[in-house]
């Protein structure tokens, strides 16, 4: 199994205003697997992710990552794990605000040494001709897709996307899933994409549904829809 | 109702404590060293403006030859002035210095005694308090002069001589090497009566009301005295150095130190505004927020300004309590350390307090105002969409792909904090400027000993007293005169030299006006290598402080007369020792009317033992010469490593707060970068490491600026606190210090911004902000 997760235990607060987040969950997902996970707000599917890419810790529990277990890394360790292995994709996008489009993407190029090409992938992200401007010279939409093209230019093992499209409209949040769709399929990423709309399960091959800190549903998903394909 | 915001405050102060903590500690030390200064200076200054009536300073001295006859004296009294005996006699000591022996003045030229008990008998003496802590000498310590031996029984000041000058001529004072004492009237007389000097002191009835005035009576009283006696020396109260540097000295440096006041609070007030320019950038949605609900611009303006200008007021006011009570005696004890003032009175100072604590207050409103001012110009809408550029979109400065990611984003962070780093650079040109000053006094003042050194006229100059018979006696006893004086100069040393000299003085402009030895020189001459032939030369000090260059005119005038003579300069002799000028002997005698034979003195290298002493006035040697050197070092070379510290901790506090600041702007994107596997040290590298370029390059570009500054200052110091000349000197090792010491301090500042960076969490990046 690529990503293995046992009882993660996960609370914030003390006393009486300890809230218990994750509350023992098991989770196995195969490389190259588009995963979605689904829940209302509060069922802990952001924290999960934190856990999974190592900016948050579990108070119990285990992710193994190809055999190598997260908690028993340092800091320095993580952050080459993080370096190595993972993208990341926010819902409010994170872009260096004093950077081109351009020199966003270069700040994750530059941490593998065989990076994906930046003016190919410029191109796949239809940014090519935007590529000197400042992100608050983008629509959100190609704000999202030059994070996108940050997490992916250096070709993760996994794709960590947390409400990818959550401050997106219709149009623009289905043409960010269908670029992240494309990038699964043309670089064979594993997809973990947290997620409160439920529609976007259709177009994974695996939905987790969380609830008050536990898995309700997890199963495989037969048939998938195209991202384009997908109504809410 | 109050407004609810400002309960943010007690927590805006909890969450940036460090940061107000550091600006509080700087502001607090600034004005309490310089309210300290002010009180200390002011009762200082009040001490000797009061000095005046309460020790009865003369209005001014002459001397004479012999002693005054009761008829000369009631006759010159006749010009409604009081005539006050105050004979001296110069003795070497053993330790090297020369001291001028008073007897106590009981009406006019007061003594203070500062410590111990005036001499009452035989054997005992009291030194200037100065003169015995540069000399190491105590109450209950032995002097000896030749085979006399005293014992200090008391400190003094003499309130005619708060400046040690020894002759009014001299460059600077010397409190090292000369002294005045007061010995019992009976030890007076038992001292060498060969050496008694006949300095006679004068008050007038009426006193001159204004400096006008004053000018106008001592040139009336200069003409009466002229047709009762010969007059060997006169010198009004405001010709007086001895007297008056002191006081013009205080003066000035007053409004040097409130200058410093005012930049350094300007510069902590751009600091917090850039501060605060950061804050509104992350707070723009509750700005907007506010705005939308009601708040006004100008309540928002007070919350934001609100705890700069509390922590400027409380650091004021610590800063003033500091001041009053231990930095006054620091800065006191600064004015001790040159001057022999009297003992003063701490005295309120409400004009130092309204400049220590309102005046910042007031700068720090009105820079902050206008800086929130203009942030909080924008619309509601504009903060709600953090859109806070008031201008179209800026375009991102194209940067080419050639240069390494590293690169770009380095050069990218400079762009963005190009406000920050302008007020750095204030801060590095202040800070620098100070540090220069702290660095290139001492320096100054070596090279000038060696410059002097190196071109001295010669090792000695023998300057000829001519007796005051061959001047103004009868044709007779003018003749016999001169010709006792030429039988009594003359030498057998072989080394010795004629020259003929002349004083007159500048015409007064920027520069004080100050006598000018003119030289009257032997044609081919072993010490003065020119070819004078029938022009004039001026010495490198005099076309250096008087910018003159060959081909100019300069114009001299009689010191004590409107006549004035026009020189055309052929060249500028390598001398820096003094103001001067040179002709041939020829040129001056026949110039001065002087006659074909007259000669001032001699120049040589060795020391001239067969001349009558009587005959000799003055000596230059190289003690002579390197008085002024050794008394500025006496007096400010203390201070000097004071201005440095300073210097520095402006430095790290500027460099500290603004780098602080970037790192704090960019929060969000370091934590981002460690999400994506940045290492800390790989971030520093971006974020720090572009600080660190800007700091060396602002470091390199301050210094031409500095030395710019510096010429202006030098110049503009040298010219209005002393006559003489000390050359600007800038020891190129200076600025490999400078650069040294700033980026030094940049990098004990950018260990503490590694450890920022480390603290930054990496949930900073899932804040749901922009």
């Amino acid at each position: 199994m690529f990503l293995e997760i046992r009882g993660i235990k996960k609370s914030f607060g003390t006393g009486d205003s300890c809230v218990n987040v994750l509350k023992g969950l098991d989770l196995n997902i195969e490389k190259g697997e588009f995963c979605v996970l689904l829940g209302p707000s509060g069922s802990g599917k952001s924290t999960l992710l934190n856990i999974i890419g190592g900016i948050d810790g579990a108070d119990e529990g285990s992710i193994t990552i190809e055999g190598e277990r997260l908690e028993d890394m340092t800091e320095k360790k993580l952050s080459l794990y993080r370096r190595k292995h993972l993208g990341y994709i926010f819902q409010m996008y994170n872009l260096i605000p004093n950077l081109t489009v351009r020199e966003n993407i270069e700040v994750g190029a530059y941490l593998r040494e065989q990076p994906l090409d930046v003016d190919e992938l410029l191109h796949t992200l239809g940014l090519y001709e935007h590529q000197r401007k400042l992100p608050n010279q983008l629509s959100g939409g190609q704000q999202q897709r030059t994070a996108i093209g940050r997490a992916i230019v250096k070709n993760p093992d996994i794709l960590l996307c947390d409400e990818p499209t959550g401050a997106l409209d219709y149009h623009t949040s289905k043409e960010i899933l269908k670029l992240i769709e494309t990038v699964n399929q043309r670089y064979g990423n594993t997809i973990i994409m947290v997620t409160h709309n439920d529609a976007i399960k259709d177009m994974a091959d695996r939905v987790v549904k969380l609830r008050d800190g536990m898995i309700r549903k997890n199963y495989r998903n037969e048939v998938k829809i195209p991202a384009i394909d997908l109504e809410w | 109702m109050k407004s609810p915001l400002r309960k943010r405050l007690p927590r805006e102060l909890k969450s940036e404590f460090g940061k107000y903590l550091v600006v509080f500690i700087m502001m607090a030390i600034t004005i309490a060293f310089v309210s300290g200064f002010l009180v200390a200076d002011g009762s200082m200054i009040r001490a000797y403006d009061d000095s005046f009536q309460k020790y009865n300073i003369e209005d001014g001295y002459f001397r004479t030859k012999k002693k005054l006859t009761t008829t000369q004296k009631e006759d010159i009294e006749k010009s409604d002035v009081k005539i006050y005996e105050n004979f001296y006699i110069e003795q070497k000591l053993t330790n090297g210095s020369t001291v001028r022996f008073f007897k106590n003045r009981k009406d006019v030229d007061k003594v203070c005694l500062m410590k111990g008990r005036m001499p009452e008998k035989s054997g005992e003496i009291a030194v200037d308090r100065m003169y015995a802590e540069n000399n190491s000498l105590e109450i209950g310590d032995w002097v000896k002069s030749g085979k006399r031996a005293f014992r200090i029984t008391g400190l003094v000041a003499l309130s005619d001589y708060s400046a040690l000058f020894q002759n009014n001529n001299d460059t600077m004072f010397d409190s090292v090497k000369f002294g005045v004492a007061i010995v019992t009237d009976k030890d007076f007389e038992a001292l060498n009566q060969v050496k008694l000097q006949y300095n006679y002191a004068w008050v007038y009835d009426k006193k001159p009301e204004t400096e006008k005035k004053e000018k106008k009576m001592a040139e009336d009283l200069m003409e009466d005295m002229t047709g009762v006696v010969t007059l060997e020396s006169f010198v009004p109260q405001f010709q007086n150095q001895s007297i008056c540097f002191t006081g013009d000295d205080m003066g000035s440096d007053r409004a040097m130190m409130v200058m410093l006041l005012y930049i350094v609070m300007a510069i902590l007030a751009f600091v917090f505004g850039i501060t605060i320019s950061n804050t509104i950038r992350k707070e723009a949605g509750v700005i907007g927020t506010l705005r939308a609900s009601g708040y006004t611009r100008r309540e928002l303006i007070i919350h934001y300004m609100s705890l700069p200008v509390v922590i400027t007021l409380i650091g004021a006011l610590v800063g003033n309590i500091l001041g009053y009570t231990l930095l006054k005696q620091v800065c006191a004890g600064m004015y001790y350390g040159s001057y022999s003032l009297p003992t003063y009175v701490t005295i309120w100072n409400a004009e130092a307090f309204w400049m220590t604590t309102v005046v910042p207050v007031i700068i720090m409103l009105t820079i902050n105002s206008g800086i929130l001012y203009y942030k909080l110009r924008l619309s509601p809408l504009k903060f709600i969409r953090r859109d806070l550029s008031s201008r179209k979109q800026k375009r991102a400065v194209h940067l080419s792909t050639k240069l390494g990611i590293f690169r770009r984003f380095r050069l990218r962070v400079i762009f963005q904090n190009i406000s920050n780093y302008m007020v750095l650079f204030v801060g590095i040109l202040f800070a620098n400027l100070l540090l220069f000053f702290g660095l290139l006094l001492p320096s100054v003042l070596d090279h000038y000993q060696e410059e002097i050194q190196g071109n001295m006229l010669a090792k000695y100059q023998y300057i000829l007293e001519v007796p005051t018979e061959a001047m103004s006696g009868s044709k007779l006893e003018s003749l016999l005169a001169l010709m006792q004086y030429s039988n009594g100069t003359e030498t057998e040393n072989k080394t010795a030299e004629k020259f003929s000299a002349y004083t007159l003085n500048t015409i007064p402009g920027q520069a004080k006006s100050e006598e000018v030895m003119l030289y009257g020189v032997e044609p081919d001459s072993r010490y003065i290598k020119a070819d004078l032939g029938k022009g004039v030369y001026v010495s490198a000090a005099y076309a250096d402080k008087y910018q003159v260059e060959p081909g100019d005119k300069i114009t001299l005038k009689e010191k004590y007369e409107r006549k004035r003579y026009t020189f055309k300069v052929d060249g500028i002799y390598n001398y820096s020792g003094a103001v001067s000028v040179f002709m041939s002997r020829d040129k001056l005698n026949r110039t001065f009317d002087l006659g074909n034979d007259y000669y001032a003195g001699y120049f040589s290298n060795t020391k001239i033992r067969d001349i009558d002493e009587k005959y000799i006035g003055t000596v230059i040697d190289l003690e002579a010469l390197t008085k002024v050197s050794r008394q500025l070092d006496v007096s400010m070379g203390n201070m000097m490593g004071l201005v440095n510290g300073f210097a520095v901790m402006i430095y790290m506090i500027v460099i500290y707060l603004l780098s602080k600041i970037i790192i704090e702007k960019n929060a969000q994107s370091i934590s981002m970068t460690k999400i994506l596997g940045y290492t800390n040290g790989e971030i520093s590298r971006l974020y720090i490491m572009s600080t660190m370029l800007v700091v060396i390059i602002e470091l390199l570009i301050s210094l031409p600026i500095e030395k710019a500054v510096m010429n202006v200052i030098f110049r503009a110091m040298m010219m209005s606190s002393m006559t003489g000349w000390i050359t600007l000197w800038i020891d190129p090792k200076i600025y490999v210090e400078m650069f040294l010491v700033g980026f030094i301090t940049y990098v004990a500042v950018a260990l503490l911004e590694y450890r920022k960076i480390k603290k930054v969490p990496m949930d900073e990046a899932l804040k749901n902000v922009e």
